[in-house]
Order: C-alpha cells, then structure tokens, then sequence
C-alpha cells in the first residue's frame, strides 16, 4: 500500500536541485525515519565506487550489494569491512552473477570505453532480480567536469517451463556536467532520467537470460542517451533563450518593418509596366 | 537508533527545502514539506521568514494598483513588516508570502538625493528590459547614506514557467554602484543568476551564475545612466553567448567522451556471443 508521506517525498526529490542529492537525501530521511530504507532504495544517487583490494578492481556501491554498512565486491563476492553472515546470493545465483558481471564489463567497454560497472543479483520466488551498475567520469578536458551514472533494475520472473520469462526493467541514467569559467561563471547542468520497459523472451540456449537483458538494456541506454542529448543541450539551452534574447526587440522590429518594405518595394518593381 | 528530532531541528530542514524550491514550484515544494511534517501549528509558525527569504531571493515579481508596471519582491524593497516598496511609483504595499498577493498600496517616501539619478537610470533599464526580456521586470532602488556616498540597486527578473509540459525557468541580475557625483568612475558590481528546471520522468536542473565587475563613467544623471545600461548590455550578453558556447562544448565533446552512440564496430552488441552459450552454467528451473 502506498505511503503518501512517501510520495511527498518523492515528489520532493524530483524537484530540489538534483546538485545537493545527497544533502537533500539525508535531511529527508532525518525528517522521516521511519521512511529510510524505502528512501535509500527508491531514490538514486551518485554511484559510489570502492576497491577491491584482494583483486586490485574497482566496484560500485549501492543499497542491494550493502549490509549494514558493508558492502560486496562482485569479483570476490566478499564484504568490506568483512561480515561472517552478511547476505550473500545462493550458489546457483552466484555462477550466474559472475557471468553477467562478465558480460556487462563487456558491454561496459564497448560503449563506455572506461568506467566501471557492477552487477548485483538476488532471489526472488519465481525468478530473481539484479541490478546493473555503470560509471564513467570524464577526462576534464576544456575545463569541463562531466559524469555518467547507470542504475539499471531488472526483474526477471521465469514461467514454470523454464523456457521464457517476463523481464521488467526500470532504467535511471544520471548526466552530470560543471565548469567555471570567466566567460560563463559556473554552470552546473545535472539530474536524471528515468524510464521503464517490460518484455517477454525465450529463454534458451541462442537466448539466455543474459542476452535478453543484455538487449533490453543496451535499447534502453542508448534510447535514454538520445533523451539526455535532447533536454540537456536543447530543451535547457531553449529555456534559457526563451528568459533573455541577445538581440534587442527594437533592433528585430525595425528590421522586420524593413524586410517589409523591401518586399513590398521589390513587388511594386515587379509589377507590369502601366501602357 | 535514530532519536526523534526537536521540533527546531524539523524546521530548519523544512525551512532548508523551502529556500530550494525551484522557480515556479514553491507551492509543491510547501505542500510536500507539510505532508511530511504532519505538524500544521509548527509549520505556520516557522514557515514564515523561509518564504518570505525565499520570494525575497527570487525577485518575485507582483502587481500593485495604480501601476503599470510589476515590481519586484527584493531585501532592498523590505521595509519590515511585510511591507514592500515599489520606487516606480513610489508607494508602499503589504505582500503576502504565502499567497503571492499584494494590499494596502500607499503612497511611500523616495530619497530626495538620489532620485533624479536612480529615476534616470529607471528609464533606461526599463527600455532595455523591453527589448531583451519579453517576460521581465525591473525595480531600481536608489538611496544616499549620511556622507552623500549615493547607492543605486537595479534587480530585473524573467521567468517562464510551463508546468504542463513540466518545467520551468528564471532569470535574475542584480547590478549595483555606489558613487559621489564628484567622482569621475565608480565600480559596478553585477550578480547574474539562472536556473532551469526540466522533471518529466526525471529531474534535470540548470544552475548557472557568474559575478561582474566593471568600471563605470560618473559624469551626469541621463550619461551616467547609459553608460550604466551599456555596460550592464554587454555583461549579460556576454555571459548568454559563453553559456551557449559551453552547451555546444558540453554536447560535441563531453557528453560523446562519457558514452558512444554505438560501439565502434557501428554496430550494437552481438550478445548471443558475449553471452557466450553458457547453458551449462545457466540458472536451471530444475536443479
């Protein structure tokens, strides 16, 4: 049943500057313990990322790969600070947690060129459900410092054949951009977006569950990315455009009244010569 | 275990989300904040000075009787009380913070020495208002402290919102200069601001400013206030044209760095292969 404190603050989080999340994120749930968990998990937030020092790799943190205040390495599949009964996925799961890390590293390079990515899975009754992680920061090159964070969710509940299963994914792509310059000032452009999609697939051996949220989330993510190119660099910067013109209204009046009479000037010369 | 907070702890953090409520949603952000407050008594007793601090940092522009022109709601207008002045028109008005509204208009004092001065400097921005912000309003505030040193405030606000198609903008300047007329330069001090605020499905926020500091020519009244203007002109457009040219950097050259279009084969990903036919090691329904 749904809380309405939870969608007040929901509501709330989608509208204070995605620039002070983690501030924001905090206050909220001082202000609503009892809200915490459902908060921690609902509302997205820069990705953290730790080092798995066992293996010398990188991982991404989030609340499902947390216990307590732990967290679990995909690679080694072990909490830091180190926790004898933390959560752990079965064994059956575990195999195939390894193999979609594998993938998305994969998936991860091929687009990303760089970053990291993390893939967390759990069991559910019918299926299980996973989490895909990616991060990309950029190289600071023209004083600009830019982010990409992934959170891909995906529930995956398996018919009792065994040979298909309903995927339901819900995708938050987050875009961070700032620079100072004297020029500009500073001018920081952040946030996210969020989309849902759900399918039906075969699962098999030219399909394994992999391939089939592989493909979910590569349409997804490039779909998205085209979404972010439109409202970051076009539907803002119209916005801004639309509160001050650079040309001056008097300046387009005149010129408008004089294109006018051009045209009106160029008809008359057009016109056949009286007899 | 975390301990309930104190009524002063809640209202600070209530108060905190208020002054972050972007332009044209301080009524959503108001009534998130009391859905989760759950406290009526506590939120009308504290709420006050966040939203009157809030519509005061916004520049929120009103309508008073027997103007034709908006005014803004600005620290330089507040004269306590809940009372604001217009130096337009030269009156006095009580403004409601919560609702937006504006009453009990009277006619209010302006400052005999820097009037001719500001009310020059009022008619040039006011034209150059019209012709750069269709959606703008100006208020330029003059006042002469004891030593004869006279101040003169120019803030001009510009909104659009369009909570339909779910987003919303604002502008905001503010460009000062303090002088005595026998001066021959005086420093102007500008504060640009803008804010942009896009959430279907998502929430994308622009957040931009930048400081000026210019040298401006005191001669006369009317010449002091064109320079004024051009100077202000040129400052503004400055920072739009560097903001658009961070958007073109920011679209061709940051955001393809984070993540292609496509791999670099131009094509997307072959997953039956990367997936690699692993069956054997699939998850099994039976096991």
């Amino acid at each position: 049943m749904e809380d309405p404190q939870l969608d007040c603050a929901l509501d709330l989080m989608r509208r204070l500057p995605p620039q002070k999340i983690e501030s924001n994120l905090s206050n909220l749930i001082e202000l609503v313990p009892h809200l915490c968990e459902n908060l921690l998990s609902a509302v997205d937030q820069p990705l953290k990322v730790a080092r798995d020092k066992a293996v010398g790799k990188d991982y991404l943190l989030c609340d499902y790969n947390r216990d307590g205040d732990s967290y679990r390495s995909p690679w080694t599949n072990q909490y830091d600070p180190p926790l004898p009964d933390g959560a752990m996925p079965s064994e059956r799961l575990r195999r195939l947690e390894v193999e979609a890390n594998s993938a998305f590293d994969q998936y991860r390079e091929m687009y990303f060129e760089g970053g990291v990515s993390s893939v967390y899975l759990w069991d559910l009754d019918h299926g299980f459900a996973g989490v895909l992680l990616i991060k990309k920061a950029g190289d600071g090159s023209n004083k600009i410092k830019g982010c990409w964070d992934s959170i891909h969710v995906v529930e995956v509940n398996e018919k009792s054949s065994g040979r298909a299963a309903h995927y339901k994914l819900t995708s938050t792509a987050m875009l961070w951009l700032q620079t100072t310059k004297t020029g500009s000032g500073t001018m920081n452009l952040g946030g996210s977006l969020t989309r849902q999609a759900e399918i039906e697939a075969n699962v098999g051996e030219s399909s394994p569950h992999i391939a089939n949220i592989g493909r979910m989330v590569e349409d997804m993510e490039n779909k998205i990315r085209n979404t972010l190119n439109d409202i970051y660099f076009s539907k803002t910067k119209d916005i801004v455009n639309g509160l001050r013109s650079t040309s001056s209204a008097a300046d387009n009046k005149q010129r408008d009244m004089l294109k006018k009479d051009l045209a009106n000037a160029l008809h008359k010369r057009n016109q056949p010569a009286a007899n | 275990m975390s301990q309930s907070l104190s009524k002063q702890e809640k209202m600070r953090i209530v108060s905190n989300f208020i002054l972050l409520s972007p332009p044209g949603e301080f009524n959503e952000v108001f009534n998130d904040v009391r859905g989760l407050l759950r406290d009526d008594n506590l939120l009308k007793e504290e709420v006050g000075l966040a939203t009157a601090q809030h519509n005061k940092e916004q520049f929120i522009p009103c309508k008073i009787e027997g103007s034709d022109k908006k005014v803004l709601i600005t620290e330089h207008g507040d004269k306590g009380g809940g009372k604001f002045y217009d130096p337009h028109t030269k009156q006095t008005f009580k403004y409601d913070h919560l609702r937006k509204v504006t009453s009990d208009v009277k006619s209010g004092k302006s400052d005999q020495v820097s009037e001719p001065w500001r009310s020059a400097l009022e008619m040039a921005l006011f034209t150059y208002t019209e012709n750069h912000f269709s959606k703008g309003t100006t208020s330029v505030y003059g006042s002469t402290s004891p030593d004869g040193t006279i101040t003169l405030i120019s803030c001009t606000e510009s909104h659009e919102f369009n909570a339909k198609n779910y987003w919303n903008g604002r502008w905001r300047s503010q460009w000062s200069t303090s002088f005595k007329p026998s001066q021959k330069t005086a420093e102007l001090s500008g504060i640009l601001k803008i804010q942009v605020h896009y959430y279907e499905e998502g929430n994308v926020q622009l957040v931009s400013s930048k400081e000026v500091k210019e040298t401006l020519d005191i001669t006369n009244e009317a010449d002091t206030a064109k320079a004024f203007c051009q100077l202000v002109l040129n400052a503004e457009s400055e920072y739009q044209t560097a903001t658009a040219e961070n958007y073109q950097t920011m679209s061709n050259t940051t955001f393809k760095a984070l993540r292609r279009a496509l791999p670099i084969t131009k094509a997307k990903i072959d997953w039956a292969k990367i997936a690699g036919f692993n069956i054997g090691r699939e998850l099994k329904k039976t096991a």
